[in-house]
């Protein structure tokens, strides 16, 4: 089906944190969202790209990396967390941007709460795929608690004993009482693609490419 | 009172009615009529069988995903298929074993999985394959994939995509050229298939990223592997490679991704995926293998065709239907029917043959079109 390779390529960009870095590093590899995508009152979620060869949508953060493994999307930009958290098969994250850098770590009150048991430990965050395969390698089976922000309650309430939470200035974590204890991972975000678009369309093997050869950090 | 949700199929398994039926029949016909015409024979092996034959076959083969029962009889554990190879692989080691090398098998049938995932919610699949038994080098390799692509073709994909990959090329180097502590190994493979090249340098593999740009369509991406000075491993390897991309030229776009790993949990030197335009992921993969227990070399493929077969069944052209009055002449009947007519016998008088779907009817032995 030839239409579907004339079709625009559909790239995925993460709304919050990680954009604004992300917007100079996507113009520097040709990809420009039109000018509808900057203005605050504009609530579409598709926006052309300025030379109409790219489609942007705009969506979560762990929602880019969904349509990317789906191939909804064939390439996006995403933090390396989240690519960690999902471990979807069908991504690649072949490019690292340099960009929206910090971290992952645990951190418990700085008044340590006492009880739990020593081989379970209740723990509130965002992503409990990464917490419990960090967890168990310390030989404790870690009972997640899901939750979708302010993690930093969660001790104090009596939800969790720890978290597992992105830091990067370590302001948000003191001011509610609270100590990083363990880094378990440092993030940054990445370019990713669908694997199987990679290996049929070549639009996205050029589109890796020039954003290999913008980002200094990766060339071999 | 009904409830609704006692009729609800589990996840990931579903029906397929007439239509779809149809194209799925069709699909799988011409692809054993393909491997068939290749000389390839077809083996029918059991839906269930004993974890532990199946599990011992393929290394890296994981039964925890099969759904598994106690048998009743033999108290041993058994397993429902979720790979037919494996089964090929044991018919090739017992039954077939006596039998003059190479061996060329066929098979097609369903295979399940315990949980699907978002990804891929399906846990019944049509599998459909060919196994080229007693060797495994590079005319092995180019004679299925050759008869891979000529399957998918009979199948009805288009603008198929072959992509080419070397499943045991880092513990081959890690083992001497590029040395790699065995608690790397793992670590690197993963940052190599993921292709993130920050987390490779990361995990000690800072050797391995040239194999990471020597990716791509297949005459380039060799040029690039071929600048990699790693002795004779991989020389060797370039040039099996280069033999099957002869062989298969210009009837599918080939590409070359030496450090995919992703489905080749037992594959050997030589592996490769299958694409289609306008079919979302892969739609089948093959490789080199080793039969467990026997120790053989081995060559074969699989496909995965359910969601070719979704695309094209909502183009599944009608069939013609010729309806018989409840009166008509029987003889008449069976030799239109020899000749190839699909009939639609009456069972009332008010029967009417356009609801029935039939689009000629009999009048006297004349076909007439409705």
């Amino acid at each position: 089906m030839t239409a579907l390779l004339t079709a625009p390529l559909t790239f995925a960009v993460p709304k919050g944190r990680i954009l604004d870095e992300a917007l100079p590093v996507m113009a520097r590899a040709g990809v420009v969202p039109e000018a509808g995508f900057h203005d605050k009152g504009n609530r579409a979620l598709s926006f052309d790209s300025e030379d109409g060869a790219t489609r942007i949508i705009r969506v979560r953060a762990f929602d880019v990396a969904t349509f990317v493994a789906f191939g909804a999307a064939q390439a996006g930009i995403v933090g390396s967390d989240v690519i960690e958290e999902f471990d979807y098969s069908e991504l690649y994250a072949p490019v690292d941007l340099d960009i929206g850098h910090c971290r992952l770590s645990v951190a418990e009150p700085v008044q340590p709460i006492q009880g739990g048991s020593s081989s379970h430990m209740r723990v509130a965050t965002k992503y409990p795929n990464i917490t419990k395969r960090w967890f168990e390698k310390q030989g404790i089976q870690a009972e997640c608690v899901k939750l979708n922000g302010a993690m930093e309650l969660a001790p104090s309430l009596g939800l969790s004993l720890r978290i597992v939470d992105l830091v990067s200035t370590g302001r948000t974590l003191k001011d509610n009482g609270l100590v990083e204890t363990d880094q378990i991972m440092p993030i940054s975000a990445r370019l990713i693609v669908n694997r199987a678009a990679l290996k049929t369309d070549p639009r996205v093997g050029a589109l890796v490419e020039r954003f290999r050869a913008q980002s200094g950090k990766d060339t071999a | 009172m009904m409830d609704p949700a006692d009729d609800l199929l589990p996840e990931g398994l579903e029906d397929r009615l007439p239509q779809s039926a149809a194209a799925a029949t069709r699909i799988e016909n011409a692809a054993l009529a393909a491997m068939d015409a290749h000389g390839y024979d077809r083996v029918r092996p059991p839906l269930v069988e004993f974890e532990k034959s199946m599990a011992k076959r393929m290394d890296g083969l994981l039964t925890r995903n099969m759904f598994r029962f106690v048998d009743p009889r033999s108290l041993r554990m058994l397993a429902l298929r979720s790979d037919m190879t494996v089964q090929v692989g044991r018919i090739a080691a017992t039954g077939l074993a006596a039998v003059p090398r190479p061996l060329r098998l066929c098979y097609a049938g369903l295979v399940a999985r315990m949980t699907g995932d978002m990804l891929d919610p399906r846990r019944e699949n049509l599998q459909l394959g060919a196994e080229l038994i007693g060797s495994d080098g590079a005319n092995a390799a180019a004679e299925i994939v050759e008869l891979a692509i000529a399957t998918l073709e009979a199948a009805g994909a288009r603008g198929i995509s072959v992509d080419f990959t070397l499943p045991d090329l880092v513990d081959t180097l890690a083992a001497q050229e590029f040395p790699l502590d065995a608690g790397q190994v793992a670590a690197v493979r993963r940052e190599l298939d993921a292709k993130d090249a920050g987390a490779l340098v990361a995990a000690g593999g800072e050797a391995y990223l040239p194999l990471l740009y020597a990716s791509g369509p297949v005459e380039d991406a060799l040029a690039k592997l071929a600048t990699i000075d790693a002795g004779g491993v991989l020389a060797s390897r370039i040039d099996a490679l280069r033999q099957i991309a002869a062989r298969v030229d210009g009837r599918a776009r080939l590409t070359l991704d030496p450090t995919e790993r992703h489905g080749f949990e037992y594959q050997s030197w030589f592996g490769f995926t299958l694409y289609a335009d306008g079919v979302r992921g892969a739609l089948g993969r093959g490789g080199t293998y080793t039969i467990g227990g026997t120790e053989e070399p081995a060559t074969g493929f699989s496909l995965y065709p359910e969601r070719l077969i979704d695309i094209v069944s909502s183009d599944e052209p009608g069939r013609p239907a010729l309806f018989l009055p409840i009166t008509h002449d029987r003889d008449t009947a069976r030799r239109l029917r020899a000749e190839g007519w699909r009939t639609v016998g009456a069972l009332t008088e008010s029967d009417d043959p356009a609801k029935l779907g039939c689009t000629h009817r009999l009048v006297g032995d004349a076909v007439e079109a409705i």
